[in-house]
């Protein structure tokens, strides 16, 4: 199973690639929507990128709209990872 | 030239958005690409016969339903005849290896009887399927006019449940499965790809009940003209708009392949939106943006022939639309690997009742087959005036091929049928601009994100039915909802349903 450092990466990478953002930028503490500069017009081509990425699928209203920054990102990516992977288990 | 907003294209999205712009006191210009507007829902003519080409029957004409609201708020309602099939009115399908057609009512109740009483041993099935696409649609604003549109557009949508998987599930019988997909041919996406929840937009619009219209689509076309002349609306035609102005970031007006320049606040773009990354300047939107809607997959291109019965009439004029379908899921092949004689044939008439004289009226007949480009790639380079004669033997083939399955399948008189035009993919591509020769736009099918109508350039947005939702209704609703979106989605919306 992936390590959630190795998640972090991931999640950063695939975000600055697909959605032309500043590595740099991509702290834990920016906003997704004041600091990056993404609105709810990128949501679906985030989601479909990370998705994409991962393997997994975003299937929690509640979860996804309480994303914030990309520390919460992470959090509900590796709360996802958990879960999906004892789904298959 | 300057107006409020310009449209792009004059199909039914395009002429819905401006009629309701213009009833909102916006001045507006269409620029449409052809000499004729009115894209699919135009008619043409041979030999006197006139044909449809992209408008055979429709739902959500009754009283109360979104498309009969719609052209009340807009005034066309009362000048666009509309015909209801009567209560025996069906598709008639007739599944390959078996003998005894099934009648698909256009009525939920009727359709149950008749499955109840053909399939007795799959009541429990026939309830699941029926009061699922019904409960799904019960949550739709354009089902149900109480609920408000913004949930439904911008809101988190549910993983999509596979039409294929809930088939399977649900019965074994693969005449019964045939009957179910079915209406995927009204929305030309595979079984193994089409979500439960599209195919119940689709299907529960007919399961209330078909509409055609006397005159076809040609009739919508020309009430929606006399309203949008009335409203001042101008409409230019030959001419294709080939980019987008932007000034300080939003969008400006456009430009045309002749020169034209029309400067505007708003621009309703309602073609495939496979064609817009190379009509807005780079650096606007995100290159995934641009990725995803211009691989979007695209939906089952058609076969068509339009056709008239030699000297003898085949049958009277009936209101029964004809399927020879293939049992089990089939009802769309995957690929073009599928022999084409083993693909459905649809066999409908563009007009209805008031026939006295059959012989002397030449009631057209239009056969339509599901296509796939790959199967006329080779011919891809030509244009519509340069086919060259292996094109040309090639479609007499293809028509001879339908005609004779015709004759097969629904009586002897069929097989002689005169064929007057033949339409393929590339026919469909030249005349209506759609890439692959798509009957039904890109697929709104499982694991694609169809673009909506707001786009990141403001003043920049797409109607048509790649966006929201597929065929006659889809597109109209996709007008509604690119106009509602600068009119304020909401408040059009109330005034909308304010006419039910």
């Amino acid at each position: 199973m992936m390590s959630n450092d190795e998640l972090r990466r991931r999640v950063v990478a695939t975000l600055a690639e697909e959605l032309e953002l500043d590595p740099e930028a991509l702290t834990p503490e920016a906003t997704l929507y004041d600091d990056l500069g993404l609105d709810s017009l990128d949501a679906v081509d985030m989601v479909v990128a990370l998705e994409k990425s991962f393997g997994m699928k975003f299937n929690d209203e509640e979860s996804l709209k309480a994303v914030r920054t990309v520390n919460d990102l992470f959090e509900l990516l590796i709360k996802l990872k958990e879960s999906q992977t004892a789904d298959e288990a | 030239m300057k107006c409020d907003v310009v449209v792009i294209g004059s199909g039914i999205s395009g002429l819905t958005a401006a009629a309701l712009l213009a009833k909102s006191g916006r001045s507006v210009v269409i620029v449409e690409r052809t000499s004729r507007p009115g894209g699919a829902l135009k008619r043409f003519v041979r030999q006197g016969v006139p044909f449809d080409v992209g408008f055979h029957y429709t739902g959500c004409l009754g009283e109360g339903d979104v498309l009969t609201t719609l052209w009340d708020y807009l005034g066309v309602r009362a000048i666009i005849p509309i015909r209801p099939f009567p209560p025996d009115g069906h598709d008639e399908l007739s599944i390959a290896g078996y003998d005894q057609p099934v009648r698909a009512f256009f009525s939920y109740r009727r359709l149950r009887d008749e499955l109840e009483r053909r399939f007795p041993g799959e009541r429990i099935a026939i309830a699941d399927y029926l009061g699922k696409i019904a409960a799904i649609c019960q949550k739709i604003p354009f089902y149900n006019l109480e609920l408000p549109l913004t949930p439904f557009l911008r809101g988190f949508q549910e993983p999509p449940v596979s039409l294929c998987d809930y088939l399977t599930k649900l019965t074994a019988d693969p005449q019964l499965q045939a009957v179910l997909a079915s209406p995927a041919f009204l929305y030309g996406i595979p079984v193994a790809r089409a979500s439960l929840a599209v195919h119940a937009m689709v299907a529960h619009g007919f399961y209330r009940g078909a509409y055609t219209i006397d005159g076809g689509g040609q009739a919508v076309v020309d009430a929606f003209l006399r309203i949008l002349e009335q409203a001042g609306v101008t409409i230019i035609g030959k001419n294709r708009v080939d980019e987008i102005l932007v000034e300080g970031g939003v969008a400006a007006g456009v430009r045309t392949d002749r020169g034209q320049i029309i400067h505007c606040r708003d621009v309703i773009y309602t073609g495939h939106p496979s064609a817009v990354p190379a009509m807005v300047p780079a650096g606007i939107f995100r290159p995934i943006y641009l990725k995803r809607i211009q691989g979007l997959r695209n939906t089952a291109s058609m076969f068509a022939v339009f056709a008239v019965a030699p000297d003898e009439t085949p049958g009277e004029p009936d209101w029964v639309n004809h399927y020879h379908i293939p049992a089990g899921l089939a009802i769309l092949p995957e690929t073009a690997r599928v022999p084409r004689t083993e693909r459905v044939l649809m066999m409908t008439t563009p007009e209805r009742g008031r026939l006295p004289n059959l012989k002397n009226n030449h009631r057209g007949i239009i056969l339509l087959r599901p296509a796939l480009w790959e199967e006329i790639e080779r011919f891809a380079p030509t244009g519509r005036r340069s086919r060259p004669p292996a094109y040309l033997a090639w479609k007499e083939e293809l028509a001879g091929e339908m005609i004779a399955a015709a004759g097969r399948y629904w009586g002897e008189s069929y097989a002689a049928l005169r064929p007057l035009a033949v339409g393929t993919p590339l026919t469909f591509r030249d005349e209506l601009a759609a890439p692959e020769g798509a009957a039904y736009g890109a697929q709104h099918c499982l694991g694609q994100h169809n673009p909506g109508a707001r786009t990141r350039l403001p003043g920049f947005w797409l109607g048509g039915q790649s966006t929201l939702m597929t065929g006659v209704v889809g597109a109209a609703l996709a007008g509604l909802v690119s106009a509602g979106e600068i009119l304020g989605l909401e408040s059009t919306w109330e005034q909308v349903r304010q006419c039910r």
